[in-house]
């Protein structure tokens, strides 16, 4: 009987701690604004910065040396790419150059003199583009434009040379082999639709650190204006109170996550296809480690403010270390073996899969796992140095 | 005189009273040079993770899967012989993309039934994604190049005349400062100096606005003879001087020991940096004017400051963003340091076209002198909002 009476009163404790955890939550305009402000505002903010997707008609400068029919139709060529577009004809180098130092221009394009002259005496002609490279997403738009224009054209002068020179024409004009590209999980390429399912990754576990080190920041001060007692403080064990808390998390971020994974994705029409089901599952270990994570964090945290000194800097460690601007295969496994031990670094390699690329729970298994065991491993960290809090403080509960 | 002295005196102190602030002044900002540059020490994610379906087994699947190889953008990790596997490969992030060579390639090749070449790219991951596109297509292009050339030969034409029509122009790419397409320059650069700015934003609030929070700011005032600059002064020149020196070391570590583009005199990046830090400094302090509370404005200088990273446009072009998202990355004194880093630094040019940016860089500092009256009725009265 004694038993289920200590698991009765256990659960008491836990819901407790669970209502005044939500008491504390929705009392708390900063700990508000970071539940509730971050996950709704920043996604959508973000979106919104990198919706165009691609970087269509960047201006460039042709220097054309040639001036002949055949050079005007590639300029033209170039001017007709989704990529570029012709700002403006310069008489020589020099003036092209003033024209990007003016930021006017990303690009010269250099017809050279015997441009036409080798076309006509069946050689190579060489033309010279020089990208700036300034920004690297330019430089990729316009060097993939650069190897469909050489395709194009090179088909194209083909034909006609094949008609010239009198060769049976059928059969000739078209490549023996056709080669096609197929882009998965991003198909337009574009660079809202590659970032935003791991930014949303991100934005869930830098949203609960923060309101979770701004919670224990809160109490740690009540500590210090009362004389080392919490007013506020259920009187529970240790592991209630975590739980509780957990709980609390989670009643909160539910229709967070809803809106974040499944609203704004169809919202924006960024990459979608993943079975709802499989990322809401994928979702749970994942909020649970971050929420352990960030009371692992909390323990360094002395004041409310100092939150935001202390884990706001991290969120740009954390994206790099999970793989999505510089792959993780490409680390050295130092690196890899910090990144192993943030949340984030596989809740963003198995939501994009799920999401971005169609896979189920069982294909992102090492991800899952990773996540649950990182969720222990902190929860249990948390729970030690909670006990031996206690030991030390007597009265300090949180 | 004697109150300057006083209050940079008491500036000094305050300075080391929290160990957040020397943490978040010189620990984090080399710790974090240090992680950015190790991080990405090779300065291309290559060669990418890929995968190869060979269902032809022909001498030219073979051909093509040598070159595939020893290209410097990919290296095979996987050799499936189902479509499904591959896709699969790729779902879970074992490759970054895989080329088909379907079934009898060759035979259909020689016999004019245009068999086709296909490749998946994984552009979830957009870098290496791009990465193995690239080296895709490259082998892809080579091969359909080689073997037209192979068609022509055959019924007559002369071999160099052949290649010519194959690829009649060539486009010859030249990457102005940086032909090594190093990606490095481009991250570390920017994500250090941002993730920079952003703390010189976050302690310059939090040091002033502690003051008004502990209700020390009368005192603050006092020392300066009640005079609002001589105070601001005292608390902020230390701080100047300490983010001085931290870039400063960071820009050495950069340019010096690891090499990055500099293109022009390293003065012009040095008085870059010391004015990029007055400009936060004075971005701060124009926040805590506004509003001067501890928690709301270290939370507007913490989320400008994660917002200058997408909006400052170091990745996604101003020119692309919508103009009215777009406008606002002028705001962000990190914006004309990127901008003149990209001029000075890389690609070198004369100091004329920069010359709006440095200009820019001091109307903060001076905006904020002039809103500096606001904060003085704060401090006079220090009321914590909790």
């Amino acid at each position: 009987m004694n038993v289920f009476k200590k698991i009765g009163d256990w659960w008491t404790d836990t819901f407790r701690v669970w209502r005044r955890e939500f008491k504390l939550v929705f009392s708390d305009v900063g700990v508000l604004m970071f539940f509730f402000g971050l996950p709704l505002a920043y996604p959508v903010l973000y979106t919104l910065i990198y919706n165009p997707e691609v970087v269509n008609d960047i201006p460039i400068a042709v220097v054309d040396h040639s001036r002949t029919a055949a050079s005007r139709e590639l300029a033209r060529m170039f001017d007709a790419t989704q990529a570029m577009k012709v700002y403006d004809y310069a008489p020589t180098l020099a003036d092209a150059r003033v024209l990007m130092n003016e930021h006017k221009v990303y690009g010269i394009l250099e017809i050279p003199t015997d441009y036409s002259r080798k076309l006509g005496s069946n050689e190579q002609a060489v033309t010279t583009f020089f990208c700036e490279m300034n920004l690297l997403l330019r430089y990729r738009t316009i060097l993939l434009a650069l190897a469909d224009i050489q395709l194009d054209l090179g088909a194209k002068i083909q034909t006609q040379k094949v008609d010239m020179i009198g060769l049976p024409a059928q059969g000739m004009n078209q490549s023996p082999v056709n080669s096609d590209a197929v882009m998965l999980g991003d198909p337009t390429q574009g660079f809202c639709s590659f970032i935003m399912p791991g930014v949303l990754m991100i934005v869930i576990q830098q949203s609960l650190v923060l309101g979770v080190c701004m919670l224990f920041g809160g109490h740690r001060e009540r500590l210090r204006r009362n004389g080392g007692v919490d007013p506020l403080a259920v009187d529970a064990p240790v592991s209630a109170t975590m739980f509780g808390k957990l709980m609390c998390y989670f009643a909160i971020y539910v229709p967070l996550v809803f809106f974040m994974l499944y609203l704004l994705p169809d919202m924006f029409s960024l990459p979608h296809i993943g079975d709802p089901w499989q990322y809401f599952s994928f979702v749970i270990p994942m909020i649970t480690a971050s929420v352990f994570f960030g009371m692992f964090i909390a323990q360094f945290v002395r004041d409310r403010e100092s939150t935001m000194l202390v884990v706001v800097g991290t969120t740009m460690i954390f994206l790099f270390l999970s793989g999505l601007t510089w792959p993780r295969f490409a680390m050295s496994p130092f690196w890899q073996l910090v990144g192993d031990i943030v949340p984030t670094t596989w809740g963003v390699e198995g939501f994009i899969n799920i999401n971005s690329a169609g896979s189920d729970l069982a294909e992102q298994r090492t991800p899952y796992t990773m996540l649950w065991i990182l969720a222990a491993g902190y929860g249990l960290l948390v729970y030690v140095l909670r006990r031996l809090a206690r030991v030390k403080g007597g009265a300090n509960r949180a | 005189m004697g109150i300057l002295k006083e209050s940079l005196k008491r500036g000094c102190r305050t300075l080391v009273s929290r160990k957040i602030y020397v943490g978040l002044m010189i620990i984090v900002p080399l710790a974090a040079t240090f992680f950015f540059l190790n991080l990405m020490d090779s300065g291309l994610p290559v060669p990418v993770p890929v995968g190869v379906v060979d269902q032809d087994h022909s001498s030219i699947s073979r051909q093509l899967i040598r070159m595939l190889s020893s290209s410097q953008l990919t290296e095979i990790k996987v050799e499936e012989e189902s479509f499904n596997k591959a896709m699969e490969d790729v779902r879970t992030g074992k490759t970054m993309g895989f080329f088909l060579i379907p079934t009898n390639f060759q035979e259909k090749a020689i016999g004019g039934e245009q068999p086709t070449l296909s490749y998946y790219s994984n552009l979830t991951y957009y870098v290496p994604g791009t990465m193995a596109l690239r080296g895709f297509k490259t082998v892809a292009v080579t091969t359909v190049g080689g073997m037209a050339v192979t068609k022509m030969v055959k019924i007559g034409v002369p071999e160099d005349m052949s290649m010519a029509m194959v690829q009649p122009v060539v486009v010859q790419t030249n990457a102005i400062a940086n032909p090594w397409m190093n990606y490095n320059y481009y991250l570390s650069a920017s994500f250090i100096f941002c993730l920079f700015a952003m703390f010189i934003l976050q302690i310059t609030a939090a040091s002033v606005c502690y003051e008004i929070k502990d209700g020390t700011s009368v005192q603050w005032l006092k020392t300066a003879g009640n005079n609002i600059y001589v105070a601001l002064a005292g608390k902020l020149v230390p701080q100047t001087i300490v983010w001085w020196a931290v870039g400063g070391v960071i820009e050495v570590i950069l340019f010096k020991f690891n090499h990055f583009p500099l293109n022009n005199h390293a003065m012009h990046m040095i008085v870059a940096m010391m004015l990029m830090v007055i400009a936060c400094q004075g971005f701060s302090l124009i926040i805590c004017c506004a509003v001067p509370n501890l928690r709301l404005s270290l939370v507007l200088c913490s989320l400008l400051g994660i917002l200058t990273f997408s909006l400052a446009a170091i990745s996604f072009p101003v020119s692309a963003m919508y103009g009215s998202l777009g406008i606002i990355s002028y705001i962000f004194p990190f914006r004309y340091f990127f901008l003149i880093f990209s001029d000075q630094a890389l690609n070198g040019i004369a100091l004329y076209y920069s010359r709006y940016y440095y200009v820019a860089l001091l109307v903060f500092p001076l905006l904020a002198i002039s809103m500096a009256w606001m904060l003085k009725k704060r401090m006079l009265n220090p009321v914590y909002v909790p």
